[in-house]
């Protein structure tokens, strides 16, 4: 290398100066975006709940009305409490309380301010405490639901009568029975413990709940233990060959399936092969099951790759055997990445509508039964599955039947 | 029972004698190869070593990276079985026991063969727990009292005990990195092992970690049979008693330590020790 053919040394600050603006601008704008991503995150979730309470805080409260039922003996037999005549304990309640009504057909308008089901609490309540045949029982029922938009002013008293629900008249009575202070509007924990209901007023998602919790239970308990034990025979015990890598391949390819296929699965195998009840829960969650099953093997095999081969080398080199390897050290490691995998398939898993749909899960239910941790009163399977056959409904599917019925009203 | 007498005669003798290196090769034979070939898939690592490994002796296998020593030292305890498509042929015998029967237990084989890892890798566990592993899957011990004396007693043997008798519940990754790799071999000597392979133990190791390993590996060695990898020459004619130097899978010379360092009959020794290779 001769003198001519070498260049001076470059200074770095003249160039530095400008590369160092525009690395510093960068770094500037790639903040100022994240900073504006979360913001706009932030914005949009204030919004969501925002018009989310303002629409629907008035189905938190809901409209009482405290009733002194007479339990006479005339309408109540001691002898046989739950086939007594309600229906007329519960008028001649109301006509007490609203003393100025005569006519038949008025008396049964104002029994009609209680929700339909009035008399079967009654019944319940005095089938619970037999000592209030010959008294009174009082009882805060839920207000039919046209009287509850009346309260809370979702009907607005200025319309004109022909276009209003309530009349005049029911206006004027239930105006009376605010005067007595008979109305209350406590805290509608009907919303969470009632079911389904014909009845507005005494409807609720329990059904719902119950049927997604059993499902999800359901679906957890199959994919699970089947998804690790699956995924750690792959990984870590399966010999690299053909067949293992046309498994491999299809377990992937069965992450790509639309859910809706598995329901058309569960409907072929598991209702009309097996036989199984529609609407249950059971066949939800092994629906379910089968969609995160595979998941549930791809993030654990990756969660096991991610294990390094030092801490297996250390355990065989301790003279472990190969299960010991994996139960001791290889799966301890790797289960953050599992529940983490496992927890988004099971989210993902709960907020499927259309596998449900095909299987029947959006059932009607107007009885559930919410405890599953009860003992079974007696000790035969069908108590057992009892629950999990019946309450066969889906938070997510009763949503979706929802605004697909709002859908077909307004196209 | 002459047989017996004999052997431990001769260990009687051979303990005396190991106060000067040379005699080494002398001793009692631990372990023997025979014509061990190694492939991995259709490339073969290893073409035929047979080599005595003496006991109560550090015998190091030298040699540049990517020579097989390493792969050999793994046939040993079988560590090679777990590598995918890896296949060994020959004979390897611990006391005239072929490793490689198939009625033998390979688990029961690495308790009596422990080895220690290039890296250091403790369990994720605390202090004693890894020291305690060994013993407990073995079961080796029959109360919480005699673990408590195993761990401790490994530790002690690993001059790792006083840096760590305050902590022995904090989690074995924190340690340093020496400290680590000491526990890894407190951890293979908790199960009792005859021989203790070594697989380039100093190599992530600072000089000052490496003076104390070496000191241990030279304590050690009057009550185990040590094998050690290491591509540091200095380090094997400081520890061993015995070399044995690699070179593209062959074994090119073995012999006392003194001698293949001061007298190598082979020209690729000569100049592999010189720095002329590798």
């Amino acid at each position: 290398m001769t003198d001519s053919t070498m260049t001076p040394p470059r200074k770095a600050t003249k160039i530095g100066d400008a590369l160092r603006r525009r690395r510093n601008a960068a770094d500037l704008r790639l903040r100022i975006y994240g900073i504006a991503a979360i913001t706009a995150a932030i914005g949009l979730l204030v919004i969501l709940l925002t018009t989310l309470f303002l629409g629907g805080y008035q189905a938190f409260v809901q409209t009482h009305i405290r009733v002194d039922f007479p339990i006479s003996a005339d309408n109540v037999d001691p002898g046989d409490p739950a086939d007594g005549n309600y229906r007329a304990v519960v008028r001649q309640a109301m006509s007490a309380l609203l003393p100025d009504v005569s006519t038949p057909a008025e008396t049964r308008a104002i029994a009609k301010i209680l929700t339909n089901n009035t008399q079967f609490f009654v019944r319940d309540a005095v089938v619970r405490d037999l000592s209030v045949i010959g008294g009174t029982l009082t009882l805060e029922v839920p207000a039919a639901d046209i009287y509850d938009q009346l309260n809370k002013g979702t009907i607005s008293r200025e319309t004109l009568e022909e276009n209003r629900r309530v009349s005049d008249q029911e206006i004027a009575w239930f105006d009376e029975l605010q005067a007595k202070g008979a109305v209350s509007t406590p805290f509608n924990w009907g919303l969470i413990f009632n079911a389904d209901s014909r009845f507005p007023e005494i409807a609720g998602l329990s059904g719902a709940i119950v049927g997604s919790f059993y499902a999800i239970l359901v679906c957890f308990l199959v994919a699970f233990p089947t998804g690790i034990a699956a995924a750690v025979y792959l990984e870590e015990f399966a010999p690299k060959n053909r067949w293992t890598d046309i498994v491999e391949v299809n377990i992937n390819n069965l992450a790509a399936v639309p859910s809706i296929v598995f329901g058309l699965l569960g409907l072929a195998v598991f209702i009309q092969t097996f036989g199984l009840p529609r609407s249950a829960p059971l066949v939800g969650g092994l629906v379910l099951a089968l969609m995160s099953l595979p998941t549930i093997i791809i993030v654990t095999r990756n969660a096991l790759k991610a294990v390094p081969p030092s801490i297996r080398e250390a355990g065989y080199g301790m003279g472990a055997s190969p299960q010991q390897v994996v139960m001791h050290h290889v799966l301890p490691q790797a289960l953050p990445g599992i529940m983490t995998g496992t927890i988004l398939a099971l989210a993902q898993a709960l907020g499927e509508t259309a596998p449900l749909l095909l299987i029947g899960m959006n059932a009607f239910i107007t009885s559930p039964r919410l405890a599953l941790w009860m003992p079974p009163p007696l000790c035969q399977l069908r108590f057992i599955f009892g629950p999990i056959v019946r309450n066969g409904a889906s938070l997510r599917v009763h949503l979706l039947a929802f605004s697909s019925c709002l859908h077909s009203f307004s196209s | 029972m002459d047989m017996q007498d004999g052997n431990v005669k001769m260990t009687q003798q051979t303990v005396d004698r190991a106060m000067n290196p040379s005699d080494a090769i002398e001793r009692t034979i631990r372990v023997q190869t025979r014509d061990v070939t190694v492939h991995y898939g259709a490339k073969q690592a290893l073409h035929g070593i047979s080599i005595d490994i003496p006991e109560r002796a550090v015998t190091s296998f030298i040699g540049p990276s990517g020579c097989g020593k390493s792969t050999f030292l793994r046939c040993i305890n079988r560590m090679n079985d777990t590598i995918e498509g890896a296949k060994v042929g020959g004979t390897i015998k611990l006391d005239g026991e072929d490793i490689y029967d198939p009625q033998l237990d390979v688990v029961e084989l690495r308790a009596r063969i422990g080895m220690v890892f290039q890296r250091p890798n403790p369990f994720p566990k605390s202090i004693y727990d890894n020291v305690a592993y060994g013993p407990r899957i073995h079961g080796l011990t029959s109360s919480k009292a005699d673990l408590d004396e195993v761990v401790v007693s490994s530790l002690r043997k690993a001059g790792l005990f006083e840096e760590v008798k305050d902590r022995l519940n904090e989690p074995g990754t924190g340690l340093s990195g020496g400290q680590q790799q000491r526990l890894c071999i407190a951890r293979a000597m908790a199960v009792g092992p005859e021989v203790i392979l070594m697989d380039e133990p100093c190599s992530a190791l600072d000089p000052i970690a490496t003076a104390i390993i070496e000191e241990l590996i030279d304590e050690l060695r009057e009550n185990y049979t040590i094998v050690i990898v290491t591509h540091s020459m200095q380090q094997a004619a400081r520890v061993s008693q015995k070399t044995a130097f690699f070179h593209l899978g062959n074994l090119i010379e073995e012999g006392v330590t003194e001698d293949i360092f001061t007298n190598p009959i082979n020209k690729q020794t000569q100049d592999y020790i010189m720095g002329r290779i590798g």
